[in-house]
């Protein structure tokens, strides 16, 4: 995927670039809003991971309002070291696609990217999703493994068809409290963790393939493919 | 400072002087005014009258018949302080006790007030020219001055009221002054000890109730806020100083030792891991704090919605059962049916998770958690999660909550010991408070809120209790 990376700190701005690019994305970088804005406007990304706080009169926001306004619906993360909710709003909607505080884990960032540029690729029609066996109907809320019913609570399902929504990518903690929950802070017990082994095991056991992997210091998986080498650590 | 409020004082009671003086001037004027006309015409009436009787008589016995009855008069001294005077034609005098017509008195018939040279003093009389058939002229007068002592005395009368008025009005203005000055020098006493900064001091509040005391309440409402913030603040910043302290210290330790010892890629890479852990665990402690700044300081009012209480109650002991039972606890939710109040559900959620996360970390194998909803009165609502955990010690109680207060019994568990405090800090939010009791054994923690300004409801919902009907809230399970 490519990448722009609008970012004035110089290290930030490295450390991103050369993680994206171990990742398998392909970088541009921009250091002020100008370049960010010309850049954005000019060449066709994936995804933009963008600052709020730039040198010259053109921050973060304005370049996001900038590009809405051309009709330019480039998948936006916004980095930002502003946290408080009331800023979070606002640079939603405003019209940036995610909102990620700084300080922050690159596997967060990386997993977050890659549901955002993927979500536009998405066919909102579907009614089943599948993994190798593993299938869900979403309009009858049912799921079976290969020929195995499984009964699932709602809240249960819910988390499966968001990892199923998103086979293949890594899905954080933070992530599924936020779109499974609606939980916008972390309960500092590893209930997350609980709810996945729980799922697990309705889901994989008795299956000679494990499909509900943990990806190490970065969150969870659903795929049909053996564990690719993902994760920061 | 003493300086102005000293000079505000003696212009206050200035004002108030001057302030009298003027309404003694507008009482006084019209009542002079009044006075002096009334008798004016009362005496112009009985001069009148005189002259009437007089000219009654020169009618009935004409000229003579007149000069003998005045002269009778003035003889018998019944004309007492009246002048009279009764001249002929070309102004010679006939009778009365006038020697000589007075020069100054005009020809014509009328009344006047003037001034008359009599025995050689200069007077002022009021008097009645009458014209008499024949070229006679009739002359009926009567001394001013006469009244002038009973105009003396009402100048007197208004003196001693002005006197009065100004030793009243100093004397009040000067009580008035001092206790003003009483109360604002112990104010500003006060306030000096604040600004010393002993914040512990508050104003004096008198029983009476009136504006100074309401507004020695209101301000000392508004110390007890800074206080509070101010040792908010205190106590955050010493408890980060501790608290970030130790991790920053561990992560230290971990980057040098990396540094000096250079081991083996596997460890290195190790120990790389856990200084990422330290990291991230000074970052929770800074977004907690960040979090409670921002509920502290009352900006996320503008979030309040109207939410489901119940509904996000039972939403939050869904998502902690699966770790309950893994811990081998009960965690159980009676749904009470929908209890709606204004509040940010974001907080709200939050708090209640925090409540249930904390019970979740003290109580062993085997124990109980148990969530409740109830109404203390129509305007609130009140979270309660009891648990049959260790509890807290009695002494423990009001510390509990404090920023950073990590019991005895949280030694070894997660957590950076600002749980409870959210959840107060989030309570107080919406106007509510976090109770803590004992549970016989264990903890009762009891979150109450305010349910804000709600659409009017009918009664709240029965609980549900068709088996078959959709159950939000979840009952005792593992």
């Amino acid at each position: 995927m490519k990448i722009l990376v609008v970012e004035d700190n110089e290290r930030m701005a490295r450390f991103l670039t050369k993680g994206l690019k171990e990742a398998g994305h392909t970088t541009d970088h921009a250091e002020n809003g100008r370049d960010g804005l010309f850049l954005a406007v000019s060449e066709r990304y994936d995804a933009i991971i963008m600052d709020r706080m730039l040198p010259g009169n053109i921050d973060g926001l304005a370049i996001i309002a900038a590009l809405r306004k051309a009709d330019n619906h480039t998948p936006i993360l916004i980095l930002s070291a502003l946290g408080d909710v009331d800023e979070r709003i606002r640079g939603l909607r405003t019209g940036g696609d995610d909102y990620l505080t700084k300080p922050f884990a690159f596997g967060e960032l990386l997993a977050r990217i890659d549901v955002l540029s993927r979500r536009v690729r998405q066919d909102a029609a579907q009614t089943t999703l599948e993994v190798a066996d593993l299938r869900i109907d979403l309009l009858a809320r049912k799921v079976w493994r290969g020929a195995r019913a499984i009964q699932l609570q709602p809240r249960e399902f819910k988390l499966l068809e968001y990892l199923m929504r998103h086979a293949g990518q890594v899905v954080t903690r933070t992530m599924l409290l936020e779109n499974v929950w609606d939980y916008h802070f972390d309960p500092e017990t590893n209930v997350v963790d609980v709810h996945i082994s729980k799922l697990r095991q309705k889901i994989d056991t008795d299956a000679e393939h494990q499909l509900l992997r943990t990806v190490r210091n970065a969150g969870y998986m659903i795929s049909a493919e053996a564990p690719p080498a993902v994760g920061t650590g | 400072m003493s300086r102005v409020i000293r000079s505000s004082a003696a212009t206050f009671a200035a004002g108030y002087i001057l302030l009298g003086f003027a309404a003694l001037v507008l009482f006084a004027a019209p009542l002079r005014y009044a006075w002096q006309a009334t008798i004016e015409d009362f005496r112009f009436e009985l001069l009148q009258e005189d002259s009437q009787r007089l000219t009654h008589v020169f009618e009935l016995r004409g000229p003579a018949g007149l000069r003998s009855f005045i002269e009778e008069r003035v003889g018998m001294q019944i004309a007492g302080e009246r002048m009279l005077s009764f001249s002929g034609p070309g102004g010679r005098p006939l009778a009365g006790n006038l020697r000589s017509w007075p020069s100054s008195v005009p020809t014509l018939a009328g009344s006047y007030t003037l001034p008359v040279v009599l025995g050689g003093k200069r007077k002022m009389v009021a008097l009645v020219l009458t014209a008499l058939p024949g070229g006679y002229h009739l002359l009926v007068g009567r001394d001013v001055d006469r009244f002038k002592p009973i105009e003396r005395r009402f100048w007197y009368g208004l003196a001693a009221a002005v006197g009065v008025l100004t030793v009243a009005g100093v004397l009040g203005a000067l009580l008035i002054r001092r206790a003003l000055l009483a109360r604002i020098q112990s104010t500003q006493q006060t306030v000096a000890a604040i600004m010393r900064g002993d914040l512990s001091h508050r104003l004096k509040v008198r029983s009476s109730g009136d504006e100074l005391d309401t507004l020695a309440q209101t301000i000392n409402r508004l110390l007890e806020q800074i206080e509070q913030l101010v040792h908010g603040t205190a106590n955050v910043s010493n408890s980060i100083a501790h608290d970030l302290r130790t991790p920053l210290a561990e992560l230290r330790s971990r980057l040098e030792e990396l540094a000096l010892t250079r081991p083996a890629a596997e460890e290195t890479f190790a120990e790389i891991d856990a200084a990422l852990a330290d990291v991230d665990g000074v970052i929770r402690i800074f977004n907690a704090l960040l979090r409670l700044a921002e509920i502290d300081a009352g900006l996320r009012r503008s979030n309040f919605v109207e939410t489901d209480v119940v509904e996000l109650v039972s939403r939050a002991v869904e998502f902690y059962l699966p770790a309950a039972e893994l811990k081998g606890l009960t965690l159980s939710f009676r749904d009470p049916g929908a209890v709606a109040a204004r509040c940010d559900p974001v907080l709200l959620a939050q708090a209640v998770n925090n409540l249930i996360d904390n019970s979740l970390k003290f109580v062993a194998a085997g124990g109980h958690i148990e969530l409740a909803v109830t109404r203390p009165s129509y305007d609130s609502v009140a979270v309660a999660v009891a648990d049959d955990g260790p509890g807290i010690p009695q002494a423990d109680m009001p510390r509990a909550a404090q920023r950073f207060f990590r019991g005895d019994a949280s030694r070894g568990t997660p957590g950076v010991g600002l749980g409870l405090s959210l959840v107060e800090a989030i309570a107080k939010l919406h106007g509510g408070a976090l109770t803590l009791a004992d549970n016989h054994p264990g903890l009762r923690a009891q979150m109450t809120i305010e349910r804000g300004a709600t659409v009017p409801t009918a009664a709240p919902e029965p609980p549900r209790t068709d088996p078959d009907q959709p159950r939000r809230g979840v009952e005792i399970t593992a």
